[in-house]
């Protein structure tokens, strides 16, 4: 009885707040469970039209019961009443879901192979692919022969750094590897410094502002180098893609971190002309790209034979679509000079 | 050689024998497991057939030191009910240290002869299923679950919940959880079965006692090498695989299935927040539920003939019965009673003296096998 004046109570008053947007259902009446809840909160988001309604409610409930999942909550509390103070919670967090906002900003936090990393909008949520990047480029490593001695080793550069996800799973997984991580957006720095920080690999990582479609700076960039893994999961849609998106990604994501301009090529270019002036000999570079791509990395690669990039092997992702590239260097250390970063495929030869 | 040199000083001085005590019992061991242990029984006969074979140089060793210390244990008894309170003194002492002796070339003894299984060191994972009685059942499986987390905590072992399928009122349909730990395998191999619970349930509204049931499984976990699955065997099934995926959509669905193609075996999850932590621990209770399966087919023929059973084999087996209203816990393979179930259920000492009982008695059926003589 109390939840119903408590609901209803609210729905009342909303007239200016959010929860004037309450929907008619009758308010739940006498003690809730969580589980009862969950299925309240999941009908209420069908209705309105919410992707992942029961998802939503589940982790949203859950997390405010301390649990990252619903599953993983012990039997028993599911069933135990929730206190006014869950209750009032879990209702401020069901109305920002009604406003499309995606759950892992509502959450303030998602998990990432296995790190909980904070999440702030519009810094980008990494996604589930990205996942399979860094175990890519972990198998590799441990393939090479050195393996984990040297400290220092692997010395890691991440270009649109994000959260921080690929270089800090890098880190924590590579025990004497030291990263330098790179995004165009403040907010990116500000949180993968703060992500760094609780995940106490901050000394092992340098994270600054740097936009790489701007040639004038990369010159910064080279003293950190030459490196031995540049990776990346850089803004890859097309212009097509970028107008079909949910409006959880439009309304609340930096779309700076989904543009890759017309064919999805642009970033992917820079980094690729960036390569060769920061990668080791026998360097390896990580790109995460859209299905559409390998083939036409390939042949921009194969058309700029000077930048002494070869594009070693094509990964798919556990949904079978070709993701994932790996690139090696090979060659002497590049001066400065100038790169045609055109990501027009003509046969454009590289000035020395 | 002290109780030897004992000996030699009080026969000088004291002519006369006492008569000797019978035998104090061992604190350890169980009953049939000591019985086998017999002058002159199988188990003697055996360990005497084995002098000068190849099988065991070592065995033939400890078997002949045993015998050595229980000689020397029974010539010192004799001295405890000596006049001389001194001389009693030193031979209880003496006592003492050759009871642990011999305690331990026992175990020796069993370590050499029980061969050990392919599976002992290995993690599990650990199922309990609702059986009949509906929703007591599964409040009755819940708080079996519970027990298992808590014995796994005591023990000092890792548990890691793989799937919850609750139920309306906090009781479990099923569940499945990872343990891993010294010993883990080796002890809790003897939980798979049906257990019974016999008590007035929650729901019942004419204080009549009912019977329910839960089932157990345990699966051992199987290293690398165990068990080698082909990539291209499995099917895995995400939320991600329809529609273009990438950076293109943000999901929050993370639940994965994987399917063994070849057996139809499938293994879900969706415990974590990650998918690709998902994935592992789906793979892992698939690759538990086909290593049961392959092994299933080389243990079948040879634990037939015995009370406790391992693997899908025990699995329909009526093994325990907990009864609340006489307080007390049976096991129905070594009729083993416990009293004081609320203190079972914690799943603390009391339940690690039956588990330890269990696996003593297991020892003994395998041993009883070694030992025969073949037809």
């Amino acid at each position: 009885m109390k939840l119903g004046v408590l609901l209803c109570g609210l729905g009342r008053a909303g007239a200016t707040r959010a929860f004037s947007s309450w929907p008619p259902h009758s308010p739940l009446t006498g003690l809730v469970s969580a589980s009862e809840l969950v299925g309240h909160w999941t009908a209420v988001f069908e209705e309105r039209g919410i992707p992942e309604a029961r998802q939503s409610s589940e982790y949203i409930v859950a997390h405010v019961l301390g649990a990252k999942t619903f599953q993983s909550l012990r039997p028993a509390l599911r069933s135990q009443p929730l206190s006014p103070r869950q209750l009032g919670r879990i209702q401020e967090l069901s109305s920002q879901r009604l406003q499309r906002m995606p759950v892992q900003y509502i959450l303030r936090e998602w998990d990432f192979r296995g790190l909980t990393l904070k999440m702030a909008p519009p810094v980008f949520i990494p996604r589930p692919e990205t996942e399979e990047l860094v175990t890519w480029v972990l198998e590799e490593e441990a393939r090479r022969p050195h393996a984990g001695g040297v400290e220092g080793s692997p010395l890691i550069l991440e270009v649109g750094c994000g959260s921080g996800a690929i270089a800090l799973s890098l880190l924590s997984q590579l025990p004497q590897s030291r990263a330098v991580a790179v995004d165009k957006g403040e907010a990116a720095i500000c949180l993968a410094q703060e992500n760094a920080q609780r995940l106490q690999v901050h000394r092992r990582i340098q994270i600054t502002p740097v936009d790489v479609t701007l040639e004038r700076n990369w010159a910064p960039l080279l003293p950190w180098g030459p490196v031995d893994l540049l990776v990346s999961n850089p803004p890859y849609l097309s212009h097509q893609d970028m107008g079909q998106l949910a409006p959880e990604i439009c309304s609340y994501e930096d779309l700076a971190a989904l543009d890759g301009g017309k064919e999805g090529m642009d970033v992917i270019v820079h980094i690729l002309a960036l390569a060769p002036l920061l990668l080791k000999d026998s360097g390896s570079l990580f790109l995460e790209v859209d299905p559409k791509h390998p083939g036409l990395v390939g042949s921009w690669l194969q058309s700029r034979p000077g930048l002494g990039l070869r594009l070693v092997a094509v990964r798919r992702d556990f949904c079978g679509r070709p993701r994932f590239l790996h690139i090696r260097r090979s060659g002497p250390q590049r001066g400065g000079g100038t790169v045609d970063t055109s990501s027009r495929l003509q046969p454009a030869p590289v000035p020395d | 050689m002290r109780g030897r040199l004992l000996w030699g000083a009080v026969r000088c001085f004291w002519p006369r024998r006492a008569p000797g005590p019978t035998r104090r019992p061992l604190s350890c061991g169980s009953r049939p497991l000591e019985q086998l242990f017999a002058r002159d029984g199988p188990l003697r006969t055996f360990l005497e057939r084995q002098e000068g074979s190849a099988a065991g140089p070592k065995l033939a060793e400890v078997a002949r030191l045993l015998s050595e210390k229980e000689q020397e244990l029974r010539e010192t008894e004799s001295l405890l009910h000596d006049e001389n309170e001194d001389i009693r003194k030193l031979a209880e002492n003496e006592i003492t240290l050759y009871q642990k002796e011999i305690a331990q070339l026992k175990h020796q003894i069993i370590f050499l002869l029980v061969p050990s299984e392919e599976t002992d060191e290995n993690d599990l994972i650990l199922e309990v299923t609702a059986g009949v009685g509906g929703q007591e059942a599964m409040l009755f499986t819940a708080e079996i679950f519970e027990m298992y987390q808590q014995y796994a905590a005591f023990k000092r072992w890792h548990f890691e919940p793989l799937e919850y399928v609750p139920s309306e009122i906090g009781g479990l349909r099923h569940a499945s959880a990872s343990i891993g730990g010294a010993g883990a395998y080796e002890l809790l191999k003897h939980e798979g079965g049906v257990h019974r619970v016999q008590r007035v349930p929650e729901t019942e509204r004419q204080g009549r006692v009912h019977t329910s049931t839960m089932t157990v499984a345990v699966l051992p976990q199987p290293t690398e090498i165990n068990l080698v699955i082909n990539p291209k065997d499995l099917r895995i099934d995400t939320k991600r695989a329809s529609g273009a995926g990438g950076q293109h959509v943000n999901t929050t669905d993370s639940a994965v299935r994987i399917v063994h193609l070849p057996t139809g075996t499938i293994s879900e999850c969706q415990q974590e927040r990650s998918q690709l932590k998902n994935r592992e621990l789906a793979m892992r209770r698939l690759r538990a539920k086909l290593y049961s399966m392959h092994l299933d087919e080389e243990t079948s023929k040879r634990y037939q003939a015995r009370k406790i059973q391992v693997g899908t084999k025990g699995r329909s087996e009526k093994i325990r019965t907990y009864n609340f209203p006489q307080n007390r816990v049976t096991d129905h393979r070594i009729s083993k009673s416990l009293h004081d179930l609320d203190r079972f259920m914690r799943g603390e000492d009391l339940l690690d003296e039956l588990v330890q009982s269990l696996k003593e008695y297991a020892d003994y059926e395998a041993l009883v096998e070694v030992i025969s003589p073949k037809v």
